[in-house]
């Protein structure tokens, strides 16, 4: 039992690492309707970031937001020297979904010389270990926790009560509509791009941290990772996503527990294959979410 | 009725131009394809077919080096007749699945093939058929039994069955100096098909010499947490730890720290913990002092001393030029046996005078093991000048003497060994004769 209880804190880790970089990939995904599956190199890249100032004897907290203002910045760059021309010439759903493809592959490939093969680790990251009721977390974990509730809390904030959230959702239910309206939908393309990037680079310090020691190669992990999340939420839907992240979290740490922990990963992903087959939109989004983001 | 007019064959005179072209250009494609007599002309090529990417990306440069420092003992010492070395990566991500188009394409497109080299247990298996089928002498880096009883002619591997590493790591864990014996092990070992070929040995081994397994825990590479595994480890309460989990060693050790209140338990590592990324990705995840307290790994008994280590050494540091990493893999043992492999191969070239693989493929164990009377080489320019001098030669390489069997395998004893602070391997002690005795009864 002790074990579980355990097994609960570290899913509780697990979920705020997750649901970060979950919300920044269906927010851009529910915007901007563009899969971009370069989500995850954006993250490696910003854990990269982190580590370089990290190691040049600046504190990770700091090197944090050093990889959130990357990824925002790269993430804006992205779609505004790649991904908008393509959409401008018209370029199919599938289409950009390759085109992200290729974007992933470079970077992987471009960055394998620049930071190379071996994996790394940031310094001094860990922090005291706590203990309570079974659950054991160490401070920088409780830390990540609560980073993760106020960004969660930030995002609700920001869709639900500001003007540049209420733009968003309009832009997202209906572009034309939007523009039609008065809104300025290519600057509020542009900002969705810049906090969705923060999100990612910020989610990519986060898991590095999470995990340790991170390599090059883990970029393909963070995104299959936030990408479940984001479908098995429902596809555009930051709650969804949310949710996503906490049943992943949890479901994952709890069957290492119970099970073999080498298919800890199968049996989330068996969750999210379950779900879709009973609830093809996922858990959050109507039906037809995906269509109706164009 | 269809009549053939003058057009038509016009038509199809011009059809044939084409299909004669290609006959040309094949033709000449197969001039450069190795024939029997003769060290032909042109480059050759050593593929170096490995992980480059992925959890095992660790493995594949070890092995590039090899060739990258073996490529200038032969070709600034007249080539191969002449023919100069070149080395090509062919990346298998570790995975089957991407290791057999790897192999396909490596073939199809390279008819200068000399050897290959690399092929570690996460592909061996898919691809040596391949590459024996295309009848290229190979090196292959895996320990999977089922190539201790091999067909396959081209296949040869320079290390023992991992079966034998995993007998010296239980000999480790019970009769290694400066601790007591433990009789409490975990196994964490990755859930690749070559990290779990230990755990059935090492159990067999460590339990029938009185230990106990503890917990028994495949692990996920490139998993992003090992918290709960680690939890689950911590609470069969191990005095040991036997592990190989490249690419997440730093993860799951770091876990094991941080649970277990800053304090490191004892952890034993593969030969293929002897390497400089897993050297540098556990000291980043524990820290220098816990890593060169706590673990203690197995190795074959190479002495980097001497004519061959020598050379070795000289142009690993000169590959810097092209791979900046290469020098770190100055104690590495499976570069020092590719680069033996590959100088082997280029000798029984030379010794048969012969571009065509089925012809010097035979050749090169015969140079690894010697005959009677044999002149002991130690370098591929003393090698060339002996054959020329009409003396039948052994090669002793950098990683010292090879002893084939017949079925391709070459063994050669274990040592306990640990790291200094700067990542070189230390000598830690030995296992006796008698020692080693039990434990290879042990395990079966």
């Amino acid at each position: 039992m002790e074990l579980y209880v355990a097994a609960l804190g570290f899913g509780l880790v697990s979920m705020s690492v997750i649901a970060i970089a979950a919300v920044g990939f269906t927010m851009q995904f529910g915007i901007t309707n563009m899969i971009n599956l370069a989500y995850g190199e954006v993250m490696i890249s910003s854990a990269y970031v982190a580590y370089y100032l990290n190691k040049a004897g600046i504190s990770i907290w700091i090197g944090m937001v050093g990889g959130a203002l990357f990824g925002a910045v790269f993430s804006f760059l992205l779609n505004r020297i790649v991904y908008a021309p393509f959409l401008r010439k018209g370029t199919s759903h599938i289409g950009m979904v390759i085109v992200s493809l290729a974007v992933s592959l470079m970077m992987a490939n471009v960055l394998l010389p620049i930071v190379g093969y071996y994996s790394v680790s940031y310094q001094d990251t860990t922090g005291g270990l706590l203990r309570a009721g079974g659950i054991v977390l160490t401070t920088n974990q409780i830390v990540i926790i609560g980073l993760a509730v106020v960004l969660m809390l930030g995002i609700h904030g920001l869709l639900r009560y500001t003007r540049l959230g209420k733009a968003m959702r309009a832009t997202a239910a209906n572009p034309t509509l939007a523009r039609n309206c008065g809104i300025p939908t290519q600057r509020v393309v542009d900002a969705v791009w810049l906090i969705t990037g923060a999100l990612c680079g910020l989610a990519g310090v986060i898991a590095a941290m999470n995990s340790d020691s991170f390599a090059i190669a883990n970029g393909a992990g963070f995104l299959i990772t936030a990408l479940a999340a984001a479908v098995l939420g429902g596809a555009g839907q930051s709650y969804g996503a949310m949710i996503g992240a906490v049943i992943i979290g949890i479901v994952t740490e709890l069957s290492a527990a119970a099970w073999a922990p080498e298919y800890k990963e199968v049996v989330a992903f068996g969750i999210l294959v379950a779900v879709m087959v009973l609830r093809p939109q996922g858990l959050l989004a109507k039906r037809g979410a995906l269509a109706a983001a164009g | 009725m269809k009549f053939q007019t003058a057009a038509s064959r016009r038509w199809i005179a011009i059809r044939a131009i084409p299909v004669a072209g290609l006959l040309l250009l094949a033709a000449c494609g197969a001039s450069n394809t190795p024939t029997g007599g003769g060290l032909g002309s042109g480059d050759l090529l050593v593929g170096v077919i490995a992980p480059f990417t992925g959890a095992d990306a660790g493995l594949g440069p070890a092995y590039y080096a090899a060739c990258l420092a073996a490529a200038p003992s032969i070709n600034s010492n007249g080539g191969v007749g002449g023919r100069q070395i070149k080395c090509q990566q062919f990346d298998t991500r570790g995975e089957p699945a991407d290791a057999v188009p790897a192999a396909n394409q490596m073939i199809a497109s390279n008819s200068n093939l000399m050897a290959v080299v690399g092929c570690t247990s996460d592909e061996a298996a898919t691809v040596a058929p391949i590459i024996d089928r295309a009848h290229i002498p190979m090196f292959c880096m895996t320990g999977q039994s089922e190539f201790n009883k091999t067909n396959l002619k081209y296949f040869h591997r320079l290390v023992p069955a991992d079966v034998y590493d995993a007998f010296a790591m239980v000999g480790s864990a019970l009769y290694g100096p400066n601790h007591a014996p433990y009789k409490n092990a975990a196994l964490v070992f990755g859930d690749d098909i070559g990290s779990q070929a230990f755990v059935d040995p090492a159990t067999k081994a460590f339990t029938k010499l009185g230990g106990k397994i503890a917990i028994n825990q495949p692990i996920k590479l490139g998993a992003s947490s090992y918290r709960t595994e680690v939890a689950a480890m911590l609470k069969s309460n191990p005095d040991v730890i036997l592990t190989e989990a490249l690419g997440s060693a730093g993860t799951y050790l770091k876990e094991v720290k941080t649970q277990n209140g800053g304090k490191m338990i004892p952890f034993i590592g593969t030969s293929a913990t002897i390497d400089p990324t897993w050297f540098q990705q556990v000291r980043d995840a524990i820290g220098i002092d816990d890593l060169l307290k706590y673990y203690a790994g197995v190795d074959l008994g190479y002495t980097f001393t001497g004519t061959a280590y020598s050379e070795f050494l000289t142009n690993l540091n000169a590959a810097a030029s092209t791979f900046a990493d290469a020098p770190k893999y100055k104690q590495r043992g499976s570069t020092l046996h590719l680069y033996d492999g590959i100088i082997m191969t280029a000798l029984a070239m030379v010794a048969t005078n012969s571009s065509d693989r089925t012809v010097y493929n035979p050749k090169i164990i015969e140079i690894a093991n010697g005959t009677n009377g044999a002149t002991v080489v130690n370098t591929y320019k003393d090698g060339v000048a002996a054959l020329k001098a009409g003396k039948s030669i052994r090669f002793v390489g950098a990683g010292g003497e090879n002893n084939f069997d017949q079925y391709n395998n070459s063994q050669s004893g274990y040592i306990l060994v640990a790291y200094d602070k700067d990542g070189n391997e230390v000598t830690a002690g030995k296992l006796t004769p008698d020692q080693t005795a039990k434990l290879i009864a042990a395990g079966g």
